[in-house]
């Protein structure tokens, strides 16, 4: 530890004094840096980068994961973007995301609110409530939704035919392909509030008393003190919020592959099904590999614009 | 005192270090992957009786089975084939996607030790690949119709044995409030049993002629028979909710009396016949044929039913895996299974509808394999979405099937009369 501090000691010595009279480089402490960056960039390499590469070379490949990959260029690319699953999940996600900002981010922030202001014996417990389904496993979640939601025997049809309510009983929720898709987003809802609720209720805990002091003496209590005091210092937060959401929803798979498995038809399908459904079931690496980088630069997309939030953000406090 | 017993305990330690690697070295390991767990399920009596049996007649073999589930063992065979990896043995429904592995080099030719094996023709052919053989399939399934027969006869109803018949019946059934058909399309592939058989009756062979790239998906018969699904499916055979159902649902409705008829494959024998499972009375019957169709009755659709491929990373243990195969092939072994067709000669069958089920293969002048078993994976699973189109009110199935039909003329080449 010693050595390490005399090590980067000596050497910021030396940079400060090198760079003014173009001394010769510090080896040392080259060769330290070198050592402590290099298992990091060997693991990025080897796991991340190394498969990013190769999942764009196999994209412009006809490939069946088998051996014996032919050239294909952008055919692979130009094919997804006629076949109407591809585009369904295209359309799925980015509609999953719009209404997951409009829905459940909303309602994150009043639950939020909820168990930040009004403090009493239940907070606790109902914290651990509303965070459970986060940390609960997709396949539980989506054994939960079937339990509920299933034709013939799930909870709600058992008690619409219980009540004669044949309205009800007759709903088909994921065989209905104008349902299916809000059936999943309802299971989803519930399992992905959780994360933005406790995430909020850090940002809410951290307003300052004074600042709640004032604006009750101001008369802004209860929703207009939320309104008006709350969701403006968080609303930063709830743009990170949203773009989480978005990147979220571009890689979505587990809940509706196991709800629905993309059905009825494509109602549900989503990119990470299609992909699946192409690499894994169909045999398409190329196509497959194809859709990956779409999701991939997508993704890049919308983390390069949260990030270009968050230094807007910086400068301008 | 101390310093000897030191140095014979080094020595003792050095002796059994230097043993090991010869006792571990004297047993060959055979991995195997599955799709059942070898518990005390009627369902899995097979695959235990085969683990626990071959394990005790070969104690020279260390024998370890994996159980991955359906579709696990679908997706990590694929993915294992993919780096060259993966087990000595898996289990196998043959067909394309075994015959994908063996164009890419990645089977076990085991042609001269299992030819001799004894077992239906139809069972071998499943489990061959361009002439050569890479595994055994000791069941065989057929698709054909479980008919509630206590409903049939509290309503005074027949088997049907055309198709004309079977739609009176079902009128007949639903008259009277009972779903006529089980399915379970919500999990995609059920739904193939009954079409197989409707294009069959409408146009014969018209499956291998479209295979063979002399017919297109979309002609009259494919169209025809996916006309006259749909039209079922309007009218409600299928219940109110086809597609919100599983094929475990499916399994239910019938268990419980609620549907009257279920187009399966045999592999259903020991659940149907199973008391604990089902009060009904069910049997099992050859899909009728269609006045004026070019299909016959004596047409089955037949699929592996439980199968058994070796991998060319068995290669040093050839004499093992064709050990396992054969064990996999004998009555001892076979005799545990409680419902499904053997194809194994000598092996009665297990229950009065496995005695149908046989009865109805006996009949076979003609076998097709299970469609999505025989087309290349590019399509199969196309196809069967193709076909949960037909279950949307407002598909126009010629639409669905002319789409599937590019997906052919990609990947296969286009249809050439």
């Amino acid at each position: 530890m010693g050595d390490i501090a005399a090590t980067t000691g000596n050497a910021a010595a030396g940079r400060a004094a090198g760079s003014a009279r173009g001394k010769p480089r510090d080896w040392k402490r080259t060769v330290f840096i070198a050592l402590c960056v290099l298992p990091a960039l060997g693991f990025l390499a080897v796991f991340m980068y190394y498969p990013i590469e190769e999942t764009f070379r196999i994209s412009l490949m006809h490939s069946s994961g088998l051996g014996g990959e032919t050239w294909a260029g952008f055919d692979n690319y130009v094919r997804l973007f006629a076949n109407p699953e591809f585009l369904a999940g295209l359309l799925h996600v980015f509609s999953w995301a719009f209404w997951s900002i409009l829905i459940q981010l909303p309602l994150a922030f009043l639950i939020a609110f909820s168990l930040t202001f009004y403090v009493n014996k239940t907070t606790g417990p109902l914290r651990v409530v509303y965070y459970l389904a986060n940390i609960l496993p997709s396949a539980i979640t989506a054994m939960l939704g079937k339990f509920v939601f299933s034709p013939n025997n799930g909870i709600l049809s058992s008690i619409a035919t219980k009540l004669h309510w044949t309205w009800l009983s007759n709903i088909d929720f994921f065989g209905d392909p104008k349902i299916a898709f809000w059936t999943v987003f309802i299971v989803a809802t519930w399992t992905y509030t959780g994360f933005p609720i406790i995430y909020l209720m850090a940002r809410i805990e951290q307003i300052p008393t004074e600042i709640r002091e004032a604006a009750e003496l101001d008369g802004a209590v209860g929703w207009r003190y939320a309104w008006h005091i709350v969701l403006p210092l968080v609303i930063y937060p709830m743009q990170i919020l949203a773009v989480l959401c978005t990147v979220g929803s571009l890689k979505l798979f587990d809940l509706p592959y196991m709800l629905t498995t993309g059905g009825p038809g494509n109602a549900t399908v989503t990119l990470g099904i299609t992909l699946y459904r192409q690499g894994f079931i169909n045999w398409q690496y190329g196509k497959a590999a194809a859709i990956g980088v779409v999701i991939f630069l997508l993704s890049l997309a919308f983390t390069i614009a949260q990030f270009s939030w968050q230094k807007r953000e910086g400068d301008s406090r | 005192m101390k310093k000897r017993m030191f140095v014979v305990l080094v020595a003792l330690a050095c002796c059994l270090m230097a043993a090991l690697p010869v006792f571990s070295q004297s047993k060959v390991k055979l991995t195997v992957w599955g799709r059942d767990i070898a518990d005390d399920g009627a369902d899995h009596a097979y695959v235990k009786a085969l683990i626990t049996g071959f394990q005790a007649k070969n104690p020279d073999i260390q024998l370890e089975y994996i159980p991955l589930g359906d579709p696990g063992l679908a997706d990590k065979t694929k993915i294992a084939m993919a780096s060259n990896s993966g087990p000595d043995i898996f289990q196998s429904w043959g067909g394309s996607v075994m015959g994908g592995y063996a164009d890419a080099g990645r089977l076990l030719d085991l042609t001269s030790d299992l030819k001799s094996v004894p077992g239906s023709a139809a069972a071998q052919g499943a489990m061959s690949w361009k002439g050569k053989i890479y595994g055994v399939a000791p069941f065989f399934a057929i698709a054909g119709i479980f008919v509630n027969e206590g409903i049939f006869k509290a309503n005074g109803l027949s088997v049907p044995t055309s198709v004309a018949e079977m739609e009176k019946v079902s009128d007949a059934l639903l008259a009277k409030g009972i779903q006529p058909f089980a399915c379970g399309e919500k999990d995609k592939w059920p739904a193939l049993a009954m079409y197989m058989y409707l294009t069959n009756r409408f146009g014969g062979d018209a499956f291998g002629l479209a295979q063979g790239r002399k017919l297109r998906f979309d002609d009259a018969s494919f169209v025809n028979a996916a006309q006259k699904y749909q039209d079922w499916i309007k009218k409600g055979y299928f219940g109110t909710k086809p597609l919100g159902e599983g094929y475990g649902d499916a399994q239910q409705l019938m268990a419980t009396g609620k549907a009257a008829m279920h187009v399966t494959g045999s592999w259903m024998c020991a659940q149907y016949s199973n008391k604990a499972f089902t009060d009904q009375t069910i049997g099992f019957y050859a899909f009728p044929a269609l006045a004026g169709g070019k299909g016959k009755i004596t047409d089955i659709m037949g699929m592996t039913d439980i199968g058994f491929a070796a991998t060319k990373l068995a290669a040093d243990k050839k004499a093992a895996v064709v050990k396992f195969m054969k064990y996999a092939m004998s009555t001892e072994a076979c005799a545990a299974e409680p419902g499904r067709i053997c194809s194994v000669p000598g092996v009665k069958a297990p229950s009065h509808l496995t005695d149908m089920a046989a009865g109805v293969f006996a009949t076979a002048k003609n076998v097709q394999f299970w469609w999505d078993q025989d087309l290349p994976p590019a399509v199969t699973s196309p196809l069967n979405d193709a076909i949960q189109t037909f279950f949307l009110a407002d598909t126009n199935v010629k639409a669905s099937l002319t789409s599937f039909e590019s997906l052919m003329e990609e990947n296969v080449g286009p249809a050439k009369k």
